[in-house]
């Protein structure tokens, strides 16, 4: 049977036929691989996923972490998954080769990370962090830095967290009070409480790397008094570890990832902490900055994965759980009754799950490529180019992914009853597991003021023009084929309110109306991510209609019958026509509520933030 | 120890479908996987690799295609892999499979064992083992669900329907497999670029590195002859038996008699 963590079918469509991957290889970076390669490197990744990971899934999170004595334990059954995982070389698939790793593309990775994440999103926070932390070492640390740490990082030996968060400073990361000061050996002492650390303490490695956000005594406030720190749970001397100063105080009780350890750490409680500082004083927002792109996507694909593998759950259920009989014979009571898929609402929500859940992956997969073809590009306007549409869709990437991607795991419930509401089935897991994505790495709330506030601006607005080239390319070859008229109308439409509201923005940006922009911030993302995946389906549709076509021409099915009859029989059919009817059903049910959406957001409507406090509830 | 394992391409059969209209299988878009037993002998071969050293080669025949499990067995640890492919192979049946693996082991020489999976999953003859055992003329050990290796001697564990045996065998063996026998490794990142890469010790072997002529292999080669290939007819024939206990036991009797099924003494 087909796994049920994600389509792979609809995954390879997104690489070879829609990107076309394979192109990739022609440039020298890439030139190792082939077609071949990443066929076995996916294969092989569902394996593992399937097999030795998602089993470790509903164990972690009825057991979650368990804190003892100062030091967290996680499941006995992530040790397994964690050595197989380590020792298969996966944590080093996009790690490039002069830094140990393969030097896959970074699009394939997001498939790969997409199945692992959807087999155990919180099982891979673990790994997950311990590249991100290792990459700002990679990119920042010196020679000395990358061999004692980073190389222990890759290869799994030992992990790493990111920790930025404290109570005063979350969003507000500038807020941070956690203290540096110099050693005279060059060293630095630190001391402060984080909150919230993914992974911050735990026993898949004898050793943990954190990069610590601190501010060095007598830095100006704010960011840009920000330095960035390594600080191991042991830090090595004479050759040998020694304990480090860094405690875990307390780990949280929450809705999901509950195997994923949440910890609150304290730094020098006994003034005997050591940070090594990364790149130089007062860089550590710079530093962070570069690696946002990277960290913004990983929780796009978290946000994909557990859409990903409640579609499959949902769509495997509806065609087994038998309920009532079909409409039309509703009122007989010996009428035969049939799986749930064959109820009209049942569909409409599997299709909802569908389109959205094809159209994040290929979003997610194409930043991917952009990162690729950003690597393997051949003169600085190519590179520029890709950048562009990088920095412009990370955060749709990051907050349209996490908040739809929620809404599919909900839905999947949905589709379960009550089954879904109940533990004895994963979807519920799904659900809450999800949640998170949408609140760390920057909450979607700030993801849009990133979008509106500084990705707008950026050039004079030439990112979001070069969007709407774009798109206006792939609308005029789109045009050219009547059957898809029916989604090409919608999608038209849909990109000239996005235009509209975008110059609407700026038009309030510059009067004294300016809250306006900040006001529809998130509405305006979602806009913006209706289109952006719209345009994905749009393109997929163009490819699948013309496959489709082919194959109808093939078997000579010219007749609705005899394509129908095409259509049980050959898979490839089957899939195409899917991948239209998901451009179809988006277009016609998201798309076509641009106007009313575009219309919300330009009505200037001020209720939120005229409302004076008092009156929202009487406490 | 030189190990060679032979390792069959079949079709992914949890994935085969039914064509509800026709009952033929729908083998489109069906994946090819490394046939289940013989990853378990793989894996047996790396495990007694890795401890006493020595060599895994691992042999395939098939169409072109079947190098995907060739380079799947090498990115696991496997030394050296070869797939035998030529037009006249196609057909075979296990005979002529057996004979044109059994030359290929031959040309290879320099081996001590011989293992493979029990039988294959689209095929379940379990007649490949034993008769490239014979055309080798080595001794045979089936049904293995425990190995260890001595110098010169293997000492296996047979699974019997009834109970197990314990056997000891010299070298040069060959050694069929169950599942119940270890769990395999996967392949490793590093390891499947590696295989996938044009200098990657794959061998293609055709009829004429073999030296043999084509009416020896492939459909020519064959000894069976398949007269016909059918759907096994479900339809019952009901009958109902009615009266006391005593009387429809006595009519069931008559009815099994009639239909000549002994009922014992
Ligand atoms: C399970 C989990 C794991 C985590 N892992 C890590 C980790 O590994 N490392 C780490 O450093 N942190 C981590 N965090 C912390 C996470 O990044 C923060 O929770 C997040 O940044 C939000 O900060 P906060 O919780 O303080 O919320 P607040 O900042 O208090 O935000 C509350 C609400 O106010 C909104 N808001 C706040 N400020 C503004 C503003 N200026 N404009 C508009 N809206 C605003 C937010 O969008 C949000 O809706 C984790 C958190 C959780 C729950
Ligand atoms: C916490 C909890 C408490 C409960 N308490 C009670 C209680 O006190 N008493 C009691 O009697 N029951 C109770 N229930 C049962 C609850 O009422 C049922 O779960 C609910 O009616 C749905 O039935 P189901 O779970 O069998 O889902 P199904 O009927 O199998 O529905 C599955 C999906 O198919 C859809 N579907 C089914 N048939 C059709 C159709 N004809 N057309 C369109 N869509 C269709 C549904 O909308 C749903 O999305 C409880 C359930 C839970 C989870």
């Amino acid at each position: 049977m087909a796994n049920l963590l994600c389509d792979e079918r609809d995954v390879k469509f997104v690489l070879y036929e829609q990107l076309n991957i394979e192109e990739l290889c022609e440039s020298e970076k890439y030139s190792e691989f082939s077609r071949e390669t990443f066929d076995m490197v996916l294969d092989a990744a569902v394996k593992l996923a399937e097999k030795e990971i998602w089993p470790t899934n509903a164990d972690g999170d009825q057991k979650g972490v368990i804190l003892e004595q100062g030091a967290v334990k996680v499941p006995e059954s992530f040790h397994n998954a964690y050595r197989l995982y380590c020792e298969g070389g996966w944590s080093l698939l996009a790690v490039p080769p002069d830094m140990g790793g393969q030097g896959f593309p970074s699009v394939l990775n997001c498939a790969a990370v997409e199945l692992f994440s959807a087999a155990n999103q919180a099982f891979m926070m673990y790994p997950g962090l311990t590249i991100g932390a290792a990459r700002l070492i990679e990119k920042y640390g010196t020679e000395d830095q990358l061999r004692e740490y980073m190389d222990r990082m890759y290869s799994g030996e030992w992990a790493g967290t990111m920790c930025l968060t404290e109570p005063q400073a979350g969003s507000d990361v500038g807020a941070l009070r956690t203290k540096a000061v110099k050693n005279p050996d060059g060293t630095y002492k630190i001391s402060g409480g984080k909150i919230f650390i993914s992974a911050g303490d735990h026993d898949l490695t004898e050793n943990i790397v954190h990069m610590v956000l601190a501010r060095v005594e007598g830095a100006p406030p704010g960011t840009r008094g920000i330095s960035i720190f390594i600080v191991p749970k042991k830090r090595v001397e004479n050759g040998e570890l020694v304990d480090n100063d860094v405690i875990c105080a307390a780990t949280e009780k929450k809705l999901g990832i509950h195997a994923s350890a949440t910890c609150a750490l304290n730094f020098g409680e006994k003034d005997n902490c050591i940070g090594y500082l990364l790149g130089a004083e007062n860089e550590g927002m710079r530093i962070m900055f570069n690696m946002m792109n990277e960290a913004r996507l990983a929780v796009g694909i978290q946000g994909l994965a557990q859409a990903s593998a409640a579609y499959m759950h949902a769509l495997r259920y509806a065609k087994e759980r038998v309920q009532g009989p079909e409409i039309h014979a509703l009122k007989d009571p010996t009428a035969p009754k049939v799986p749930i898929i064959y109820h009209p609402d049942v569909r409409r929500m599997l299709m909802w799950m569908k389109c959205v859940t094809e159209g994040i992956r290929a979003l997610i997969y194409y930043a991917g490529y952009c990162e690729d073809r950003i690597h393997a590009a051949k003169s600085e306007e190519e590179a520029a180019k890709y950048q562009g549409f990088l920095d412009i869709l990370i955060p749709i990437c990051k907050s349209w992914s996490s908040d739809m991607g929620f809404r599919v795991t909900e839905l999947a419930i949905q589709v379960h009853g009550g089954y879904g509401y109940c533990r004895e089935y994963p979807v519920e897991q799904f659900m809450r597991d999800s949640k998170i994505c949408s609140i760390y790495e920057g909450t979607n709330g700030i993801q849009a003021l990133d979008l509106v506030g500084r990705k707008l601006a950026v050039k004079q607005g030439a990112l979001f023009k070069s969007i709407v080239a774009e798109t206006g390319n792939l609308l005029k070859n789109a045009s050219k084929n009547y059957r898809l008229k029916d989604i090409v109308e919608p999608f038209a439409q849909a990109r000239s309110q996005l235009v509209e509201v975008t110059r609407y923005f700026g038009l309030k940006s510059i009067t004294e109306d300016f809250m306006i922009p900040v006001l529809y911030a998130s509405p305006y993302l979602e806009l913006f991510g209706d289109l952006a995946v719209g345009f994905m389906l749009l393109w997929q549709a163009v490819i699948a209609d013309r496959r489709l076509e082919e194959i109808y021409n093939d078997a000579k099915a010219d007749t609705p019958e005899k394509k129908a009859e095409v259509l049980r029989t050959n898979r490839s059919a089957a899939f195409y026509r899917g991948k239209v009817a998901s451009a179809q059903f988006f277009s016609n049910t998201f798309l076509s509520l641009s106007k009313g959406k575009a219309r919300a957001i330009m009505s200037g409507e001020r209720s939120a933030i005229d409302l004076p406090e008092e009156s929202f509830a009487l406490f | 120890m030189d190990i060679v394992v032979l390792v069959k391409q079949v079709p992914n059969t949890t994935e085969v479908r039914i064509d509800p209209k026709t009952g033929n299988l729908i083998r489109e878009g069906v994946e090819s996987i490394i046939n289940p037993e013989d990853r378990h002998a793989l894996e047996a071969a790396l495990q007694i690799r890795d401890n006493t050293g020595g060599k895994v080669t691992v042999l395939s025949m098939g169409p072109p295609q079947a190098i995907d499990g060739i380079c799947e067995a090498l990115a696991m640890g496997a030394d050296r892999g070869i797939l035998l492919s030529d037009r006249i192979f196609a057909g075979a049946d296990t005979w002529a499979t057996s004979t044109t693996l059994g030359r290929a082991i031959r040309k290879i020489e320099q081996f001590d064992l011989v293992l493979a999976g029990r039988q294959a999953v689209d095929g379940d003859t379990a007649q490949i083992g034993p008769q490239v055992a014979e055309y080798l003329g080595i001794p045979q050990l089936t049904y293995v669900q425990k190995l260890e290796v001595r110098e010169g001697a293997v000492i296996a564990e047979r699974a019997l329907e009834d109970g197990c045996e314990h056997i000891e065998a010299p070298t040069p063996v060959l050694v069929t497999v169950l599942s119940s026998l270890n769990e395999p490794r996967y392949p490793t990142v590093a390891g499947l670029i590696d295989s996938t890469r044009p200098r990657a010790p794959i061998e293609i072997w055709n009829g004429a590195d073999l030296g043999v002529k084509a009416y020896e292999v492939g459909l020519a080669g064959s000894l069976t002859q398949v007269v016909k290939t059918f759907t096994p007819k479900g339809a019952r024939n009901t009958q109902y038996l009615e009266g006391s206990p005593a009387a429809v036991a006595a009519q069931l009797i008559d009815a099994l008699r009639k239909k000549e099924i002994r009922l014992g003494e």
